[in-house]
């Protein structure tokens, strides 16, 4: 990955906190520079704050201090501002949340007529194109619920990839997968880090970190623990913690 | 769809044994102690009559208040969905203003008489804000197309006032109904569906009525079909103030006829074949989505 071309920080975050109305804290003074075309991977325990990470980067949480900038947006009250975020930060979830109710090129087509203003011939163009990219164009017409449950976060994925968001966030995007479809999910990830789409990625799958990620951080107890390249994070951890972690799920 | 025969138990033949009773003393009671004197032959001609000037048939009282009480239902229903969804999604918003109002307009509704809540709103609507409006004088003497769909489909100009008061009252009183139905049926949305749709970057606006909405009403309509049902029994509630739906229409034609059993049992017979086959199709539904049928 060495080879790989960075462009400047796309997205800063500035010691931010969030605490929870029930009194979890789930980030405390959490601060991090990602740059364009950067995958970074987040892991770490649960609860550690991971993915209320990602929840904030995009709007989902609010942060209670610090800050957050989106391709020179800062992400405040501003609904505009907001608005702007949400379209630019794609975001991929554990449980797919496809759209019941559509059809899969509905699912992707419907947020680029509403809010790209795409006519519809132009979305159903570009979705035909995303699904083909996630190989499964034959199911363009086929309901979620008749897709497996690889298929369906393929289809999500393709989704948020028809807004064209400069960034890609992946929430434990592989995590309520049966083993087999854990592969397909990973191998359209790896084709799009390839590309150079900056991603923030929540995941346990430590193969996927090790060979995709430019940047690994861990965390614990919405705190950084330590960070570094993938090399350097699993072949040579300094912290007792992160040692520990690895040695657990390796 | 899988059906398990149920053998005859002992208590089956004890609890028909005491159905054929009751039924028996029933039929004594009417038949030999009430010593009712039956004129059924009476009442169809209060359904159809034959009309000597025109030499055709023409409906007659009881179908009138049949129609009326369907026009009720239809728009009543219509009208009570659009306060209905308007006042559940204010009850499922995050603004406390919003939800106050709701909160006040169900809570109110559910917990009142229908009787009570016939005679206020009618009385402040009927009276003090409709015939301001003047719908009714504006179509009155006019006749074009426009007054014969207004009174095919609502009532003659002359009455419309007292319709539309209350056709508004019903639908203020079930939309209070459907608000909750709304209200439970967008709460049921898992809460993933808002977060997709949030990512994508939807307007609050375009989450609600393109994902959340359409989902919802999926899940809910077979208890909105139920609250037709409701509302075309509810319609009776009406006739108290002088809206000739069916229930009228019968309380008057009992007082100049004094048929009273033939004409309740001829209504009640009119109403079952109103609600039956809706009933038996909200059970349809309820089944073919229980199966995840789309």
């Amino acid at each position: 990955m060495s080879a790989k071309q960075f462009g400047d920080y796309i997205i800063r975050v500035d010691s931010i906190g969030k605490t929870f109305d029930n009194g979890v804290v789930a980030l405390k003074n959490f601060s991090t520079n990602i740059r364009r075309s950067e995958v970074v991977v987040l892991i770490g325990p649960s609860g550690s704050g991971k993915s209320t990470f990602l929840r904030c980067l995009n709007g989902l949480e609010e942060i209670d201090t610090g800050s957050i900038i989106v391709d020179g947006i800062l992400l405040d009250d501003n609904k505009k501002n907001r608005l702007e975020i949400r379209k630019e930060v794609g975001m991929v979830f554990q449980h797919f949340n496809l759209f019941p109710h559509l059809s899969v090129l509905k699912n992707i087509t419907l947020a680029q007529m509403l809010v790209r203003k795409k006519s519809k011939g132009e979305a159903e163009d570009e979705a035909m194109q995303l699904l083909q990219k996630v190989n499964i164009a034959e199911k363009a017409n086929v309901f979620p619920s008749q897709l497996s449950g690889g298929q369906q976060q393929r289809v999500a994925i393709a989704r948020a990839l028809a807004m064209k968001p400069k960034v890609m966030m992946f929430d434990e995007a592989t995590s309520a997968l049966d083993p087999e479809m854990i592969g397909e999910v990973l191998e359209v990830m790896k084709n799009l880090a390839n590309e150079g789409m900056t991603m923030v990625v929540v995941t346990h799958e430590m193969g996927f970190a090790k060979e995709v990620s430019d940047w690994v951080i861990f965390m614990e107890d919405g705190m950084k623990v330590e960070e570094g390249t993938a090399d350097h994070f699993f072949s040579d951890p300094k912290m007792d913690r992160t040692k520990l972690f690895l040695s657990q799920i390796l | 769809m899988y059906k398990k025969k149920v053998p005859l138990k002992k208590s089956d033949l004890i609890f028909g044994a005491l159905f054929l009773i009751a039924g028996i003393a029933v039929y004594y009671r009417v038949e030999i102690a009430l010593n009712y004197n039956w004129n059924w032959e009476k009442i169809p001609q209060f359904l159809y009559r034959f009309d000597d000037d025109s030499g055709k048939w023409v409906s007659n009282v009881l179908m009138w208040g049949l129609f009326n009480t369907i026009r009720l239902s239809i728009f009543g229903t219509l009208l009570a969905i659009l306060l209905g969804t308007i006042m559940g999604i204010c009850r499922s918003s995050k603004i406390v203003f919003l939800r106050l109002i709701s909160g006040t307009y169900v809570e109110t509704m559910r917990n009142l008489p229908p009787l009570v809540i016939i005679f206020i709103v009618y009385f402040f609507i009927g009276n003090h804000l409709l015939p301001y409006s003047s719908i009714g004088d504006a179509l009155q003497g006019k006749d074009n197309f426009l007054v014969s769909l207004v009174t095919f489909c609502l009532a003659p100009p002359e009455h419309l006032t007292t319709f539309l008061s209350a056709l508004f009252t019903l639908a203020i009183f079930e939309g209070a109904y459907i608000t909750e139905i709304v209200r439970s049926g967008i709460q049921s949305i898992n809460r993933g569906q808002w977060e997709a749709a949030h990512s994508l970057g939807m307007t609050k606006y375009q989450q609600m009525r393109y994902i959340i909405l359409p989902q919802a009403f999926q899940r809910i309509l077979p208890p909105l079909a139920g609250q037709f049902i409701s509302l075309i029994k509810d319609s009776s509630i009406v006739s108290v103030i002088s809206i000739p739906e069916l229930s009228f229409r019968a309380n008057e034609l009992m007082t100049g006829t004094l048929l009273t059993m033939e004409i309740w049992i001829t209504v009640t017979i009119m109403y079952l074949l109103l609600t039956l086959p809706c009933s038996l199709a909200i059970q349809k539904l309820e089944d073919r989505m229980a199966q995840g049928l789309r």
